[in-house]
């Protein structure tokens, strides 16, 4: 039986696709009976939309002149 | 990144200018915007003169460590996190968060989970195995939550 600092260090590095069959069975039938780490498990995903949101707040179109002084750029090289 | 506005602007006209220096070397095997985030990275990395080290010991190893007792079980269960938390209040403060992860660790963070690269071109672009790319995604993660939970976000019980 898989401990709770197994299953987390697991889900945590993302790897879990790329493991055995049997270890990725371990990890379910653990989250299955453990409510701690399906809290872990929730907090990454919550970290991953908060990543994704903070990605997107910061997303926004190049200035006008931005092609401009990358042309202006190469030709000074 | 952890950049100004003014620095990132440069950084990303030096990005396109050195994509279009060197794109008859762009064979097509990976994704241009794959090929566009390795250039960003290397730019990075030149700008903070960092030293890419494999870095075998983190003391955030430790703090993990403690959060188990010796079965390997929490000493301090999380929370889990309210979906409704996850708003912009959450995002504003991993924000904040990401800019105090050590270089590599944020990039790794920002090509897994925001970009949504595998671990073996997240491993090209920083140059790292696949096995190490799964550490310093985990290292990330593990200085993210104590950040956040210091920031009240899923507090233990």
């Amino acid at each position: 039986m898989k401990s709770c600092k197994d299953v987390s260090y697991q889900l945590s590095t993302g790897d879990l696709a790329h493991t055995s069959l049997v270890e990725r069975i371990g990890v379910w039938l653990h989250l299955a009976m453990c409510r701690n780490c399906r809290a872990f498990s929730r907090q990454l995903g919550a970290m991953a939309r908060a990543a994704r949101g903070a990605a997107s707040a910061t997303e926004a179109e190049p200035r006008e002149s931005f092609e401009r002084e990358i042309v202006e750029r190469l030709r000074q090289r | 990144m952890g950049f100004s506005a003014t620095e990132a602007d440069d950084l990303s006209q030096e990005v396109f200018v050195t994509f279009l220096e060197t794109l008859d070397r762009f064979e097509g095997r990976s994704s241009v915007s794959t090929w566009l985030f390795g250039i960003l990275h290397h730019k990075v990395q030149e700008r903070r003169r960092v030293v890419v080290r494999d870095q075998r010991a983190d003391p955030i190893d430790e703090i993990f460590e403690a959060s188990f007792d010796a079965h390997g079980s929490w000493t301090k269960p999380p929370i889990a996190a309210d979906r409704l938390a996850a708003s912009r209040q959450v995002s504003a403060a991993l924000a904040e968060c990401l800019d105090g992860l050590p270089d590599q660790q944020r990039a790794v963070f920002h090509f897994r989970e925001v970009e949504g690269l595998s671990t073996a071109e997240v491993g090209e672009l920083v140059g790292c195995t696949t096995n190490h790319v799964g550490v310093l995604f985990h290292r990330a993660r593990t200085r993210l939550r104590g950040c956040l939970e210091g920031k009240g976000w899923g507090a233990s019980r």
